[in-house]
Formats: structure tokens, C-alpha cells, sequence
């Protein structure tokens, strides 16, 4: 592994600013040019409990967090018992004295200190950021500025709190670590911020959703958005509604998506199967997290694959993607938005909690990404299930003298219900043909990422797991090839074809492999064995790296 | 198609309430017209259950929605295309039943459409089962030995809600009615305009035409308003509550509208670039 990893955890009460603390510290290695992975380990509460941020960074691009820091910041006791075992070799730990003692590490008496102050615990994540800022030796100049720009509440305090902590902490372990400048300052998301601007940089129009973590942050941040981007952001009673506004919006032209998580999807299946046969222009990005139902919401999982595949009743073409990066979370969002209105039917960007909810660093490429248009009606006689070649009708949005008749029962070519023997197998073939254009169009596009390497054995993921899996390898320095499908539904089988004889091996977090089984059953993959994680917890590249040693 | 039918076999019982609506809707379409409401604005939506045949048989422009689903879809049209003017035809199943949550949270906002129950009573196309407006002793093939839920008071439900507008029809006075629904479009807000429709295989017009009453005044304020829709029996027609208050796409974006004032695709980049540099 690079010399130059680092990584830091600060963990401590939901309350003590433990989230804040890391991205602030996130930014720190930012600006310093260098690339970052953050991820926000925290418990379904608001207040107490653990909480943790562990933050890793590198010159290089990096694509996990570690779970062995090379500092550790402990707020409480509880935090401390956590950690115990996250220390690197050379790490070193920081606890808050203020609250209780400890055999090892470097006490700091953050709570008698803060008592100074109004905001008193409010502080406590200022005081990490201070103890990171003096461990890798940041200017104390640079530390104020940043929280000025961080913390606007309490500026004043909160620098004259953060100088005494940083003047506390330095004797012990100040410039501790060297960290090397990287080539330049990217901005830093997390993934459901990617997902709202790719859908945004695509055409979105209106967005619906209900609370449900961990797709409840694309609402909060499309709500803040909606005035700066002319959007309707609406938060529903419930996801059933969610879906029905989405279609009734899309009937208007309005490019419309809704996020939520498993359970809410699960209500939505209803509307799912609706903008099937309507024929409805639709996106919903599904964030997993661990079920079945309520589960666990906090966390991540990858186990409702199965259910996205065939979500809905009746025979309809369900497409269903996964972004690999939060990188990608933009560009696949913006072109499943187009995709949808290619083929006016709906669409499932499945991604998990690990994604949607860390941030990393990124350089996008903006104008790349696809914008949504269908094909309409140019002139004569509308009629909104016309068949054509392709399955494809042409579109039409109100107002307008024509009559565009959108209809759940069966129905004829103006749309009108029917009950005809000939008619119901005559539609049911023309909304199949839009499966053989589809497979048509994504043959010219990236739809499988392949990095080809020296060692016979290949390693097969999708989603988030992608990230985990490329740092494994580099950490273990293991160089087998790396196939990650982007598109599930359809599964481009066609680039998976090589693939179907040879040593193959499946990463996956699920705990009975359902992409395991997908790729037996739909690509005819012969699988040797399959490394499955289903403790909510994503992969630390550490552990992972010594399970793929094992089996390569 | 001048008539505002299209070519769809209507399949209605013969003697159906739901024929004096259709015409009711029919008539109210070209008078809205002489008031500046386009046709080409108007949109519509319905639910499944006999009411949302009309969907077939009318000729406008709209989505065939799923049971009970009704007010959600056209609140979508409302939401993302403020210039319509949208009816969402609805049944006392469909719309107080499987999609009762849609209809309290549309009148909670005031959202601005006019939903248009077609109240038969009972779940007509389902065989003859008992509905959240069914009076207690129904004997259904869900209810053999009567039901024993006590029903829906629309109009009361409606009123503590939100609805803005309030009003009560009957498929056999199709003057009434049609001025009812021109009302109704013309309200700005939700408005909800209940229509007694005999469901003949179930009832018959006389019990309808015995028991009609129309009131005499409309109630002045919200306690009127409730204590009147408390004490007049279900037969009772005129427009119980009447009142204005801001509606709901008004206040998300004001005189925003997301489809006409889209931004382009540049503008909108350069605005991601920017919030990408604060990053």
C-alpha cells in the first residue's frame, strides 16, 4: 500500500457534530489537493448513541475508506470501547479526558474546555478537526479559515476553542504525519448529491419522494435546490402517492423521478406496473439498505436486486442500473433519464446506502452527461399507442387539440380500454419490441466496465461493492480482471459472453448471492465461489483484500 | 367528435346514474369554453369502478389511473403543469376507500382540482359489496349479514379537511349538476362535488327522487358549514362550504410553471458548475 494512505476516524455521541467533524476534515485533505473517501457510519437516533466518520486519503484516486486510521478521535468512553481495534500500527488515538480516563492513547479535556463556551458539546467536532489540524501539521491559520468558512455559527468561539485544543494537542503529537500535496483541489459529494445534479444536468422537472434513509438526502437536497433550478420538489403522503404524482406529472411532459429505499418501493410497485402499461417515462432510484422490511436503516446492503429485476406485476420492460462510483451516480442518472424517455417505460437506478451516503472527490465532466428528449408526434392523427417498428409511440403533452388517452386497463392504439382477444396479444407484442430496440441501443453504449488484469481469475461486482473491490486489489496489490455490469435489466450478456468458462469469482453484499444467481442464470456464468458480506457494514479493503487472496 | 364522446361502447346498465353525469359534463365543457377555459386545458384522470368508464367514453384528454390512485395522478398534472385545468372523476370506493389518503392530503393542501365522486352507494362492478358511504346493514356478498361500519359523512369529512369548495349533486338533475361542476372548475383550490348516482342493479330511482332535498341557503362560515353538513341527511344537494385560501402550487413556486419555464440545458450546467466550486 502507498506510504502516503491516510486515514481518520472521529467518533462520538449523534449531537456532538461527529458528521460535521469529517467532512470538515475532508476538506481539509481537499484542499490540500489530495483525494478523499468518507464514510458516515451512524445509529436511527438523534440524539446519543455512536456515531463515526472515517475518512481516508491519498495523492492518488481512492475509492474506500479504511478501517485502520492512523489517528482515531475519541468524544466519549463509548467511542473509545468502539475503536479499540481501528488503530493503525503507527496510529495514534485521541480521547476526551474531560469525560473519563484511558490506559493508552493521548488524553484531551475536551468537555472541561467547552464548558467555556456557549455551545458547549456542540463544539466537541470543532475540537477533532483542531487535533486532526495539529497531528498533520496544518497551519493554524488554515484550520481557522476553514472552520470560519464550516462553522458559520459562533465564528469567534469556536476559532478561540479550536486554537486552544490545537495548542493542547500539539506538544504530544503535532506534525505527527507528513502529508504529501496533491495535484489540485475537486469538489467533494456524496453520492445522492450526484444522483440529484446527473438527474438535474438531464432535464429533471419534478421530483416526489417520502422520508426514507438512505434516499431521504436526494429530497432534502433537490428541496433546496428547486427554486435555483425551476423544480417542483414535493413531499407526498405517502410512496404510493409519490408514484401516481410522478406519472401524472410525466403525462404533462414533465421529466419526473422519486427516490426512496426498499420498503417504499415495495409500495410503489403498484405505479411501477402502471407506468408498464401507460407506457410512462419514469425513474425511481432505489438505495438499499439492509431488509427485509424495516431492517436495518442506517446501513447498507445489496438485497433488493431480485425484487428491482421483477419488481411490479405483469409482463413490462423494467430497466435497472447501478452506478459503480459517485462519479458515474451523475452520468447514469442523467442517461437513465434519457433512456426512459427514449423508451417510455420505467426505470430503477439501484444503488445502496454506501453510495448514496458517502462523499468523495470527483472531476466530472458536466457537458457529458445525457439529456432527456423523446420522440413526438409531428403532424395527423394522434394516436398514443401507435405501433411502429420499434414499439416506440410518439409522444404528445397537453395542451393540445389532439386527445392523448393514457390507459392502465388494456387498451387500443388511441388508448381507449379493451378487452379484444387480438388487441391484448397486438399490445402486448408492441410494448415487447421496445426490449429488442433497447438491447439494440445499449450495445453502442458502456454498459459493462471491464479493467483486465494478469491473473486467470476474474472478480465480478456491481455497485458500490465495484469501489470496495478496486481498493482491495490495489491494497493487496492483486491484479485479477475486474468486471462490474453497470445495466442488470437487461443484463448485457452480449459482453459477458467470453467470460462464461473461466474461473470466476462474485462479490456481493447479500447474503443468499442473488447477483450471483443473475449471473448464473441470465449470462450463464460458471461461478467458483462467491465472498459475501451482509453485516450492514461495507467492505473495509483491508479485510476484503486477505478473503480474495484466499480464494484467488 | 363535436359531442365530446368518442367511439367507445359505453357499457353502463341501461338507466345508469352515471349517464346524467356524463351529459352533465358534456354540457358543463362548452360553457366553460364561453368563460375562457380551453378545452385543450383540461385534463382528466379516474379511478377504476364504473365512475371511471367515463373515462373511455369522454373525450378529453387524460390517464386511465389505477383504484383509488385518481388524486395523486392529478395532482401530478397539477404540480408539474399549472396551466391545466384538471377533473378527476372518482367513486365512493375508489376515491373515500383504496385512495382515501390521496383525497384528505389533495384537501389538506388545497390542491387546485376538482374531484368529481360518483357516489353509487356501493362497489357497482365488483359484484355489490358495501362502501365507506354504504348505510350500516347492507347485506353484500362481502357483508351477508349486513355491514356494521358506520359511514362516511362527506360533506363533514371534506369541510375539517381543507376542500375549499364543497357541494352535493344528483345524476337526476342535470341543470343543477352542470352548474355544480362549472363551479367547481371555476374554484380556485380543491373542490368536491359529491354526485348521488343510482347504481340500478342496486337501487332505484325513486328512493333517490323521494328523498331529495336542496338547501335552501349556502352556509356562511366553516361552523355553519359543519353543523349544517351534520344535521342534513345524505340527500341533501347544494354547495355546503365555500371558502378561499392559498392553493398549493402557489405556494411551492408562486407563478412559477416547471414545464413552460424550463431551464435549458446550459443554464442548468452552469448552475451544477457552481454549486460543484463551493464543494
Amino acid at each position: 500500500m502507498d506510504s502516503d494512505l491516510f486515514t481518520f476516524i472521529v467518533g462520538g455521541k449523534a449531537g456532538e457534530g461527529v458528521k460535521k467533524a469529517g467532512s470538515v476534515a475532508a476538506h481539509i485533505f481537499s484542499s490540500m489537493g489530495r483525494h478523499v473517501f468518507q464514510m458516515d457510519d451512524y445509529m436511527s437516533l438523534i440524539r446519543g448513541g455512536h456515531n463515526f466518520s472515517a475518512i481516508s486519503t491519498t495523492p492518488r484516486w481512492i475509492s474506500s475508506h479504511y478501517m485502520k486510521a492512523n489517528l482515531v478521535v475519541n468524544l466519549d468512553k463509548r467511542s473509545c470501547e468502539t475503536h479499540t481495534n481501528d488503530i493503525a500500527e503507527n496510529g495514534i488515538m485521541v480521547y476526551n479526558s474531560g469525560e473519563q480516563e484511558f490506559e493508552t492513547g493521548i488524553g484531551i479535556p475536551l468537555t472541561t474546555e467547552a464548558e467555556n463556551y456557549p455551545m458547549k458539546k456542540l463544539m466537541f467536532g470543532v475540537g477533532a478537526v483542531a487535533i486532526l489540524a495539529a497531528t498533520i501539521g496544518f497551519e493554524g491559520e488554515k484550520m481557522n479559515q476553514i472552520i470560519k468558512e464550516e462553522y458559520p455559527t459562533g465564528i469567534e468561539d469556536n476559532i478561540a476553542f479550536a486554537d486552544t485544543i490545537y495548542n493542547m494537542v500539539y506538544p504530544y503529537c503535532g506534525k505527527k504525519f507528513t502529508l504529501e500535496n496533491g495535484d489540485k483541489k475537486r469538489p467533494i459529494i456524496t453520492g445522492n448529491e450526484a444522483i440529484s445534479l446527473g438527474a438535474i444536468a438531464g432535464g429533471l422537472n419534478v421530483y416526489y419522494g417520502y422520508p426514507m434513509t438512505p434516499a431521504s438526502s436526494i429530497l432534502h437536497f433537490l428541496a433546496q435546490q428547486a427554486e435555483n433550478f425551476g423544480l417542483a420538489v414535493v413531499h407526498a403522503e405517502s410512496e404510493i402517492a409519490v408514484i401516481n404524482m410522478a406519472i401524472g406529472s410525466a403525462f404533462t411532459g414533465a421529466r419526473a423521478m422519486v427516490g426512496t429505499s426498499g420498503g417504499g418501493f415495495a409500495l410503489m410497485t403498484e405505479g411501477f406496473s402502471l407506468a408498464g402499461i401507460t407506457e410512462t417515462p419514469l425513474l425511481v432510484i432505489l438505495s438499499q439498505r439492509p431488509g427485509p422490511a424495516t431492517g436495518v436503516p442506517t446501513y447498507t446492503e445489496q438485497a433488493d436486486l431480485a425484487f428491482a429485476l421483477t419488481a411490479g406485476h405483469g409482463d413490462f420492460l423494467r430497466i435497472v442500473a447501478s452506478p459503480r462510483t459517485v462519479r458515474e451516480a451523475y452520468f447514469l442518472t442523467a442517461e437513465m433519464l434519457d433512456l426512459v424517455w427514449k423508451f417510455q417505460t420505467p426505470a430503477i437506478l439501484l444503488t445502496e446506502k454506501h453510495l448514496s451516503e458517502s462523499s468523495m472527490t470527483v472531476e466530472i465532466d458536466l457537458e457529458k452527461a445525457k439529456w432527456a428528449e423523446p420522440k413526438m408526434h409531428e403532424n395527423g392523427e394522434y394516436k398514443r399507442y401507435l405501433d411502429t417498428e420499434d414499439g416506440i409511440s410518439p409522444m404528445l403533452f397537453p395542451p393540445s387539440k389532439n386527445i392523448m388517452k393514457w390507459n392502465s386497463y388494456e387498451h387500443d392504439e388511441f388508448g381507449i380500454t379493451t378487452e379484444n382477444a387480438e388487441m391484448i396479444s397486438f399490445m402486448h407484442d408492441k410494448r415487447n419490441k421496445k426490449l429488442d430496440a433497447l438491447i439494440k441501443y445499449l450495445k453502442k453504449q458502456n454498459t459493462v466496465n471491464i479493467i483486465r488484469g494478469e491473473n486467470p481469475t476474474n472478480i465480478f461486482s456491481y455497485g458500490s461493492t465495484y469501489m470496495s473491490v478496486l481498493e482491495a486489489l490495489k491494497y493487496g496489490r492483486m491484479n485479477p480482471t475486474s468486471i462490474a455490469p453497470i445495466y442488470l435489466s437487461p443484463l448485457p450478456i452480449w459482453e459477458l459472453e467470453e467470460f462464461k468458462d473461466q474461473d470466476n469469482i462474485v462479490i456481493e453484499q447479500s447474503s443468499t448471492g442473488q447477483f450471483t444467481k443473475l449471473l448464473k442464470e441470465k449470462a450463464g456464468l460458471g461461478i467458483r465461489s462467491t465472498i459475501k458480506q451482509y453485516n450492514g457494514r461495507p467492505f473495509d479493503p483491508v479485510e476484503l483484500s486477505k478473503k480474495i487472496k484466499e480464494v484467488l | 367528435m363535436e359531442d365530446l364522446k368518442t367511439y367507445a361502447e359505453i357499457t353502463w346498465c341501461p338507466g345508469c346514474g352515471n349517464f346524467g353525469i356524463f351529459t352533465a359534463i358534456r354540457n358543463a365543457i362548452p360553457l366553460l369554453e364561453e368563460k375562457g377555459i380551453k378545452r385543450e386545458n383540461v385534463v382528466m384522470t379516474a379511478g377504476i369502478g364504473c365512475h371511471a368508464k367515463i373515462f373511455d367514453y369522454l373525450n378529453l384528454s387524460g390517464i386511465y389511473s389505477l383504484h383509488g390512485r385518481e388524486i395523486a395522478t392529478a395532482s401530478g398534472f397539477k404540480i408539474a403543469n399549472p396551466n391545466l385545468k384538471v377533473l378527476a372523476f372518482s367513486g365512493d370506493g375508489s376515491g373515500l376507500g383504496e385512495g382515501l389518503a390521496h383525497t384528505l392530503f389533495a384537501a389538506k393542501r388545497n390542491m387546485d382540482i376538482t374531484m368529481i365522486l360518483h357516489n353509487n352507494g356501493v362497489y357497482a362492478l365488483t359484484t355489490g359489496q358495501f362502501s365507506p358511504l354504504t348505510q350500516e346493514g347492507w347485506k353484500g356478498p362481502s357483508t351477508p349479514n349486513g355491514s356494521f361500519e358506520i359511514p362516511f359523512n362527506s360533506m363533514s369529512l371534506m369541510i375539517e379537511t381543507g376542500a375549499t369548495f364543497v357541494a352535493r349533486g344528483f345524476a337526476g338533475d342535470i341543470k343543477h349538476l352542470t352548474d355544480l361542476i362549472l363551479q367547481g372548475v371555476e374554484h380556485k383550490g380543491f373542490a368536491f362535488i359529491e354526485i348521488l348516482q343510482p347504481a340500478v342493479p342496486y337501487h332505484n330511482w325513486e328512493e333517490y327522487r323521494e328523498n331529495i332535498e336542496y338547501l335552501e341557503n349556502e352556509p356562511e362560515n366553516y361552523m355553519d358549514a359543519i353543523k349544517i353538513s351534520k344535521e342534513k341527511h345524505k340527500f341533501t344537494l347544494g354547495v355546503f362550504y365555500r371558502t378561499h385560501r392559498p392553493i398549493y402550487h402557489k405556494e411551492l413556486y408562486g407563478d412559477h410553471n416547471p414545464i413552460a419555464n424550463r431551464l435549458s440545458r446550459e443554464t442548468r450546467l452552469n448552475k451544477i458548475r457552481k454549486i460543484l466550486g463551493s464543494k
